[in-house]
């Protein structure tokens, strides 16, 4: 990859750059980061059919962090989210995750590997249980390791509880907050080591927000689960995350931590109504 | 129409109403409850296929008849009882199931309605022409040392090649249910025909479910074909007329349960026995009451009678 090479397209903010980054470290930094970096998305493109909605996205997720991605309706962030998981193929460009070169991977493997995607509208399997559901988050254990997979039940209930009260209600009964706990309960049972969530907050009452976040936050600090949070509260996304990116027109046009971009003039007027 | 008929006229003939008994009532009852048991397991292996592939496999009655003729070549040839034969139908179906799907159907399992059509109708065509090659046009059928025994209460007669295929057309709908609800990988095959994608993430290899389901989808239509082989003479040019009543049966119950599969079976095998003996329709008249049950059903209750909002 080449550091120097501009970022360019509609959208692209290149004066906002000499404050937020966007560019890739120097050299010498980069193999170290490189070997901490959990995710690594190099020059990405995909799209549905002819559509290109992604153009040469490069973002990194690392191991522990937080990573929050912000956007317009239609930026391409769930696009970006289902190229990474593997239920779109990547037109071009290079995807790596924990150690191994998915790009070209299949779904069913990808989650193998610890990468985890819980999808917009939750997609739960609504005429099963919830407990269903939450068993086959945990699909990809083998058939020996029952114990293991009890005791991630557990985990799972211990973390939201609501869902043990809820274990025997169909999903498709439960309400959208109960159904998005379901449906990171069931991301979690895989046991992965990196959570891609897709609009965690929409449609959802701020206490149930609250009540997810917290729970998150109680699996990235003690598990170091590392995650990538698709969100369209940006005032909620920005004050979590480690590092943020924000996605305009199927580009990354800024990058930074958190806070950077809560200052930041053009994510205040655009995202935070400033 | 006929509906309408059946209910004005007993009321009219009141006379001949009286004449019944109630062992003929018991008679019909029990024969109903035979033949709707029997067309469960016709229209077992279509209401999965099409629950969970969202295929409407109309090579369905070419398995029965594959089912029907493994069933008499075995009878014949090794002398195995087609009753006892039938885990080996069954397996041997679900291998054939299982290639068809690895090879064929798999590369239309996108494609739109018209195009699974025409590629199930072509295998219908390209199954039973090889039957007939291989077994002739000939009407066959089997005759086990207890055919035409039976129970007898009185006058009521049940006989045990009936009674023990219907025993087991409701044995495979409970199989069916159990596997798909309580197993890991019976809810593997739920979650893919409730969504595919979602089913992906969770690490399920939906090639190899499609490949189970469709597979099944032929062993229990084959064990449809064992038994009726053994009840009713076969020829080869039968396997549309069973996909079609598999076709009404899975509308009449709905799809998303195995039960609805009996529920239908039950309700259209009762314009087989029970309404040609209303006073003033007679025989003759099962198929268009069957199809007029099957619109009336998807007026009033399009997802059928126990089917379930599948697809939410």
């Amino acid at each position: 990859m080449n550091p120097t090479e501009p970022r360019s397209g509609p959208g692209a903010l290149s004066e906002q750059r000499g404050f937020v980054s966007t560019q890739p470290a120097t050299v010498s930094n980069s193999s170290q980061e490189r070997q901490q970096a959990l995710l690594q998305v190099d020059h990405l493109e995909s799209g549905y059919d002819e559509t290109r909605v992604l153009w040469d996205v490069s973002l990194e997720v690392r191991r522990g962090e937080l990573v929050a991605l912000i956007g317009a309706n239609g930026a391409g962030k769930s696009t970006l989210l289902a190229t990474l998981s593997g239920l779109l193929p990547a037109w071009t460009g290079y995807i790596r995750f924990a150690g191994h070169d998915i790009t070209h991977r299949r779904a069913e493997e990808i989650v193998r590997l610890g990468l985890s995607h819980v999808p917009q509208g939750r997609r739960l399997f609504s005429a099963l249980t919830v407990e269903e559901n939450l068993l086959l988050g945990a699909y990809t254990r083998r058939a020996g390791s029952q114990q293991a997979i009890k005791q991630e039940l557990e985990e799972v209930y211990a973390l939201l509880p609501k869902l043990r009260e809820r274990r025997r209600q169909l999903a498709g009964s439960l309400s959208g907050g109960e159904q998005q706990m379901c449906a990171i309960g069931r991301g979690l049972m895989s046991h992965p080591e990196l959570l891609l969530i897709d609009e965690l907050s929409l449609g959802l009452a701020p206490q149930v927000v609250d009540d997810l976040l917290n729970a998150l936050d109680v699996i990235h600090r003690e598990k170091g689960l590392s995650l990538l949070l698709v969100e369209q509260d940006v005032q909620i996304a920005l004050e979590r995350a480690d590092r943020a990116y924000v996605l305009e027109n199927g580009h990354i046009v800024l990058e930074g931590t958190g806070h950077e971009l809560l200052q930041n003039e053009r994510v205040r007027t655009a995202y935070l109504g400033a | 129409m006929l509906v309408l008929a059946v209910r004005s006229l007993p009321v009219r003939r009141l006379p001949f109403h009286r004449e019944v008994s109630a062992m003929l009532i018991a008679q019909v009852i029990v024969n109903w409850l035979l033949l709707g048991s029997l067309y469960a397991a016709v229209a077992l292996g279509f209401s999965l296929v099409w629950g969970i592939m969202n295929i409407v496999n109309l090579a369905h009655g070419a398995f029965i008849l594959v089912g029907a003729y493994t069933a008499y070549w075995a009878f014949t040839q090794l002398h195995i009882d087609p009753f006892l034969g039938l885990p080996l139908t069954m397996l041997l179906l679900f291998c054939l199931g299982w290639v068809v799907q690895y090879v064929a159907i798999n590369r239309v399992i996108r494609a739109p309605f018209l195009v699974t059509f025409l590629l199930t109708f072509g295998l219908d065509l390209l199954i039973a022409d090889v039957v007939q090659l291989l077994f002739t046009s000939d009407r066959r059928s089997i005759n086990t040392a207890y055919s035409g025994f039976g129970l007898t209460l009185g006058t009521l007669h049940i006989p045990f090649d009936r009674l023990l295929a219907a025993l087991i057309a409701v044995l495979l709908t409970a199989a069916l249910s159990l596997f798909l609800q309580r197993t890991r990988t019976g809810n593997a095959i739920l979650a893919t025909g409730m969504d595919r994608d979602a089913a992906r993430l969770m690490g399920i290899r939906i090639d190899r479910i499609y490949a189970l389901t469709f597979g099944l989808g032929a062993a229990l239509a084959g064990a449809a074909g064992a038994m009726l082989v053994e009840l009713y003479p076969f020829d080869p040019s039968q396997g549309g007329v069973f996909t079609l009543r598999a076709f009404v049966i899975v509308v009449l119950g709905g799809l998303g349960t195995p039960w609805g599969a009996l529920a239908g079976g039950l309700v259209f095998g009762l314009a087989e026995t029970v309404v040609p003996l209303l006073p003033g329709i007679g025989p003759g008249y099962d198929d268009a009451i069957a199809f007029a049950l099957m619109v009336l059903v998807l007026i009033f209750r399009p997802r059928g009678i126990l089917g379930k909002a599948f697809y939410a």
